[in-house]
């Protein structure tokens, strides 16, 4: 047993967290503080992702901080995360400036590895999204003992009902598309506002369903435009003279509609926010983002004969306070984290597969998959029921 | 110091791409040979495939034709977990890129429609001349040759300098194009074999150019100079690649200008207005763009800055 202090630990964990903004990051942390606490166990937070280990010295706090279960009591659970972030979390390609003053990328897994060894940490639980998932499977592969939980504003993580900021972007962008159904209903026109989802459209169908919108387009469903307009036609009258269409991000076409290729996107923020989702050679992915509102209220003005305006959500709904579900599941995952280390599992992931009840599922069986809305989801027909348009005649 | 070229011994280089008639980098018709491998990480580059020093996987989705129908790739000899489909629209091959770093030359060859690929191979001296020897007739009439480009020519001096070498020998006009972020040691190995050096002079503040860049400009700045003055029968044309919010102002121009202005053998100072093409080639590597907003600089943005240009080389507009 270790002595630290005037405490005695017979464990010592790390807890770090990857790139992408979520809010809430404090929950997850003093979930795995506390529970950690409560069985005599040390926790550290490492600083920016793995920065705070590789670079010490930029922190003139330590890059470690030590999460002490009667100071993080005190934090503010909604908080932004006391750990911070990098925009880039991966050990193997880490980007430096070497002696001769030239950049160039260098694979630090080992020496991650060792210095966690060296700093008597025998355990890490990292919060990442689906490609930090990939990453902590490599360094589980050489040895580390590696807890991962799951991230996603898209809800796209595949083990899990419910990924962590999800249900807070999902509010904001309830709240948002009321807005832009307002501004529809008061401009008489038709509003098309794309949300993220490069390729799972849970984002999209949820939101558009609490706002009861006349049409929702998801990746999972190539849509055909002119059934679109045609039901927007249907709608769209004197007595109700605007329409409300939520769109992916990632949003699938059957008629591969001109995307706009070399101006800038409709809202330049987004991209600059969500590199990954730029760029034009990718087929399945994403075609444009940021621009494909532009290119459905194009296509659907000139199909309707009825005014459109596009709107972009982007990377706003991963900021503000978090809901009370993500609170909770926030302080849930950490606190799963830690009872997945103390039952002797590593490389798995914490997932709530039937809330409240947590399993942990292998990293192996989380990578290489996206979590996409199934044709018979209760979602899928909940929309048809209430009459929303989901891009083709099903 | 020890010797960071990728090539130090030189029977072969590692070749991103052998491009034929080019009329912009240099004088006349030229073949251009780009070089993998850079020092520098500019948040712009439009050339993200040359950034890596080795030959790396990439995979354009639009060449897959799917699971249903090949799916090689989701077997061995491909590393496992390499590569995956997802359930929904289409079938076709996603690329795991974390996964996938394993997959050498031979292996992605096995690839029937191509769409996994390698950027970059290795050539020899004799390979490369081969290829540019073909526009032989070209390089005589218009005066033109071969350029050697990047990525960072510089980092595989003894490479770089035995193709010019071997160009001079065949009676080619040679150039080069770089950033000069090298040890001195690598610009003195190739620039005996070079006649025209088009230069990037990118940001003339030192902070701001390690901001952009990731690393400070005064070792090039200091490159450049010693060249100037050590080889003063190359033409040097400097090179500012214009991007809005970044460089796209007077001050800059002027300090290139003043930069360049004692040395009479820079012959030239060229803009180059940033533009988007290379964006989709970050998804073919699996890379980030990391700032993907820069927008292309306006006709009377470059038209004005131009114009301060021809001034300084005493031209009443740009020939």
């Amino acid at each position: 047993m270790k002595e630290i202090g005037h405490a005695s630990f017979n464990r010592r964990l790390a807890i770090n967290v990857g790139g992408g903004f979520v809010p809430g990051m404090n929950a997850v942390v003093m979930g795995a503080a506390l529970s950690a606490g409560r069985l005599g166990w040390e926790i550290v937070g490492i600083r920016d992702g793995f920065d705070g280990l590789l670079y010490p010295d930029r922190y003139p706090d330590g890059g470690l901080v030590t999460l002490d279960p009667r100071w993080v009591e005190n934090l503010d659970p909604a908080a932004r995360g006391i750990l911070g972030q990098s925009p880039r979390v991966d050990p193997f390609h880490v980007r430096k400036v070497n002696e001769d003053n030239m950049v160039e990328e260098v694979d630090l897994s080992d020496q991650i590895i060792e210095m966690l060894k060296a700093d008597g940490i025998d355990g890490l639980i990292s919060v990442v999204s689906g490609r930090g998932l990939s990453i902590l499977y490599k360094l589980h592969r050489k040895g580390l003992n590696a807890v991962c939980i799951p991230r996603s504003v898209e809800n796209d993580i595949v083990g899990t009902m419910v990924s962590f900021g999800f249900n807070s972007a999902l509010s904001f962008a309830i709240e948002m598309l009321s807005r832009a159904r307002q501004a529809a209903q008061s401009a008489h026109r038709i509003g098309v506002v794309e949300v993220q989802g490069e390729q799972a459209g849970w984002l999209a169908l949820q939101a558009g369903i609490a706002v009861c919108a006349d049409a929702v387009l998801i990746p999972e469903i190539p849509c055909d435009l002119d059934t679109v307009a045609a039901r927007l036609k249907d709608k769209v009258t004197p007595r109700r003279p605007w329409g409300l269409v939520v769109v992916a991000e990632g949003a699938q076409f059957v008629d591969k509609p001109q995307v706009q290729s070399d101006k800038p996107s409709a809202n330049s923020l987004k991209d600059s926010l969500s590199p990954l989702a730029s760029g034009d050679a990718s087929g399945h992915v994403i075609q444009r983002s940021g621009r494909t509102a532009e290119t459905v209220a194009n296509r659907l003005q000139l199909l309707t004969a009825e005014e459109t305006y596009p709107l972009v959500l982007g990377s706003w709904v991963r900021g503000g306070p978090p809901t009370a579900v993500d609170r909770q599941l926030g302080l849930g995952y950490g606190a799963g984290a830690v009872q997945a280390l103390k039952a002797g599992k590593n490389g798995v992931m914490v997932a709530f597969q039937q809330p409240p009840n947590i399993a942990f599922v292998p990293l192996a069986e989380a990578i290489n998959k996206v979590r996409t809305v199934p044709a018979d989801s209760e979602f899928m027909q909940i929309a048809k029921s209430l009459g929303i348009c989901l891009g083709r005649e099903l | 110091m020890k010797d960071q070229s990728i090539n130090p011994s030189a029977p072969t280089g590692t070749v991103l791409n052998i491009q034929r008639y080019c009329s912009h980098d240099g004088p006349g018709i030229r073949t251009t040979v780009f070089l993998k491998g850079c020092s520098l990480r500019c948040k712009w580059c439009s050339n993200p495939e040359s950034i890596r020093p080795k030959p790396e996987l990439a995979y354009d989705p639009k060449l897959c034709t799917g699971k249903k129908e090949c799916g090689l790739c989701l077997k061995s000899p491909f590393p496992e977990g390499a590569f995956y489909v997802v359930d929904g629209a289409d079938d076709k091959i996603r690329v795991n890129w974390d996964l996938a770093t394993d997959c050498d030359e031979a292996t992605v060859s096995l690839c029937p429609t191509d769409a996994l690929y390698m950027f970059g191979k290795e050539m020899t001296v004799e390979e490369v001349l081969t290829e540019v020897e073909k526009d032989a007739s070209f390089y005589r009439n218009t005066g033109g040759g071969m350029t050697i480009s990047g990525g960072e020519v510089m980092l595989q001096p003894d490479f770089a300098a035995a193709c010019l070498q071997e160009a001079h020998n065949c009676g080619f006009n040679t150039a080069i194009e770089t950033a000069g972020n090298v040890p001195w040691s690598f610009m003195e190995k190739v620039l005996p074999h070079v006649d025209t050096m088009l230069h990037d002079l990118k940001l003339m503040n030192s902070e701001r150019h390690k901001k952009w860049t990731g690393v400070g400009n005064e070792r090039i700045l200091e490159n450049f100079k010693k060249a100037y003055e050590t080889f003063p029968d190359i033409d040097f044309i400097a090179r500012t690649p214009l991007i809005p919010g970044v460089n796209e102002d007077e001050e800059h121009i002027r300090a290139v200008l003043e930069f360049i202005r004692p040395h009479k053998n820079v012959i030239d100072y060229e803009l180059l207005p940033y533009h988007r093409f290379g964006t989709g080639k970050y998804e073919f590597l699996g890379m980030v763009y990391e700032l993907s907003d820069f927008t292309t600089p306006s006709d009377e943005s470059v038209h004005r800055l131009q114009a301060i240009i021809d001034e300084a080389f005493g031209r009443s507009k740009k020939d």
